[in-house]
């Protein structure tokens, strides 16, 4: 009884109705305590009876606080919208000539460019040359997030428990005899298919559209596909943990050291004794097929783990 | 015809995040919002930048989507199945 | 012949278009699932094709026309697998489909 009134007091501030609120459960049940005895169920029982008859009444504080924090909230929303409606309406027109935008670096990428990086494609130019370490940044970040997805979802002996196992080699079982004619073929059509486009994606980077991260989404999509249509038991025979992370962090380290080695020698492609070749051919282009390759193979692999790890928990 | 692709696009790129907020359903949510990625792609072929066009078909519409439908899954939150 | 090639091409992409407008209201107008994929896939495959044909009529034959056509090819070969795949994940979970359709035992 003392707990009950207790947290009744606490109750009655706003901000724990906020709470209960926000927390999407409401104040009764939070009330409830774990083990009931029976006069105290009795109790328990009315108001929520009362509550089931009148509930505006009971609960007259908590509702006209949610009418106030909805209007609140359109309120807030219009005049974020208003703010940024006009902020769109002062922004000087896309391509004009006097925009802030349009100085001389973007000069300098515009017409130095390709002489520069040797990249057809500026975007690959930019992306890969000029901020390469901005890329890198990225693929790193990709990385990390499939590290902390690992953390998360790997399912290991710490944290399984008799259900999920049991909820696993069901459909371990199922996956292994349900298997679907019509698409086992037409995946085995489509896969080579999605796959060889997006190594022509990536490989292409720096003369067409695409790059690194279009082109090692598409082919990523192919490894899901893969484990979708054929089961992840075959899938692990040749794409494991182990392999997902030697691939990936060997091709990170590829970008790092080779970007390294750019920058250790002055960064401007003078003294590093790579050849840009002639723009437009597949081999040209400097270090910017490299790197393309490197951040196809770390998205790649990341779009499978996470796939992967939010469906089983395994890699 | 060009000018007329500019209004519709946006047009239904701000019906389609409306429709995100306002649906009831999580998985329909999950749905409308690869649409709106699709509906964004278009939009940047529009822009000159054909290489965020690909992207955000690959990315948006395609592996996020099935993302978040497993996380929708993974939590239980997918109405009308047994793990409801 | 220039004019009748890109009437030719505007009457099928016309026809597309039907297509696709008699496959949305087909799937808003159906209640049960199986009946709105049905008005779906029409859209998918027969939609795609009038609207692509007339596309490569209207660009005229070249690496477009080829590129349109290997979509067609990737469309037909993939989206009739996927309402296969959702039909048959209804009919395994839906738990009184004898009631909805004729189910034809094994």
């Amino acid at each position: 009884m003392n707990k009950m009134a207790r947290m009744k007091k606490e109750k009655k501030t706003p901000w724990q109705r906020f709470c209960a609120w926000v927390n999407g459960d409401a104040p009764e049940k939070a009330l409830l305590p774990a083990e009931p005895p029976k006069p105290k169920k009795k109790k328990e029982v009315k108001p929520q009876k009362k509550k089931a008859a009148a509930p505006k009444k009971e609960w007259m504080g908590l509702t006209r606080f949610e009418h106030i924090y909805r209007v609140c909230a359109v309120f807030i929303g219009v005049i974020i919208v208003a703010v940024l409606m006009i902020t769109v309406v002062q922004l000087p027109l896309f391509g004009s000539p006097d925009n802030p935008a349009e100085n001389e670096v973007v000069e300098r990428y515009v017409e130095d460019g390709l002489e520069e990086t040797g990249a057809v494609n500026m975007v690959a130019g930019m992306i890969l040359d000029y901020r390469a370490f901005d890329t890198f940044g990225e693929s790193s970040v990709l990385f990390l997030a499939v590290t902390c997805v690992t953390m998360l979802l790997m399912r290991d002996r710490n944290n399984t428990d008799k259900d999920e196992d049991l909820l696993t080699a069901r459909e371990h079982i199922v996956e292994g005899h349900e298997e679907d004619i019509i698409l086992l073929q037409i995946a085995k059509l489509i896969i080579p298919c999605v796959l060889v486009y997006g190594i022509y994606v990536v490989l292409n980077g720096h003369l067409s559209p695409g790059g690194g991260f279009s082109g090692g989404t598409i082919m990523g999509s192919a490894l899901i596909l893969f484990a979708v249509s054929f089961g992840m038991i075959r899938m692990s025979r040749f794409f494991n943990y182990s392999t997902f992370r030697k691939i990936t962090s060997s091709a990170l380290m590829v970008y790092a050291a080779s970007k390294a080695y750019s920058f250790f020698t002055g960064a401007n492609h003078l003294e590093s004794h790579i050849p840009l070749g002639t723009p437009g051919a597949i081999l040209s282009s400097g270090l910017i097929l490299v790197l393309d390759i490197c951040v196809g193979i770390v998205v790649a692999c990341t779009m499978y783990g996470f796939y992967a790890l939010f469906t089983k928990g395994e890699l | 015809m060009r000018l007329a692709l500019e209004l519709i696009l946006p047009i239904l790129l701000i019906i389609c995040a409306l429709a995100v907020t306002f649906s009831k359903r999580l998985l329909v949510s999950v749905v409308i919002f690869t649409s709106f990625s699709l509906v964004m792609s278009v939009i940047w072929v529009l822009l000159e930048s054909p290489d965020l066009a690909i992207t955000e078909a690959a990315v948006g519409a395609g592996v996020s989507g099935l993302l978040l439908v497993y996380t929708l899954k993974k939590i239980h939150a997918l109405k009308g199945t047994s793990d409801e | 012949m220039e004019n009748v090639r890109i009437v030719a091409g505007m009457v099928l992409v016309g026809l597309g278009l039907f297509v696709y407008v008699v496959s949305v209201f087909g799937l808003f107008r159906f209640q049960y699932v199986l009946n709105r994929m049905h008005a779906a896939a029409l859209g998918d495959t027969l939609g795609i094709l009038f609207v692509l044909l007339g596309l490569i009529l209207l660009t005229g034959w070249g690496f477009h026309a080829l590129r349109m056509g290997l979509i067609i090819a990737f469309l037909w070969l993939a989206s009739p697998v996927s309402s296969h795949l959702l039909a048959k994940a209804e009919f395994v979970t839906f738990k009184h489909i004898k009631s909805e359709c004729e189910v034809v035992e094994k």
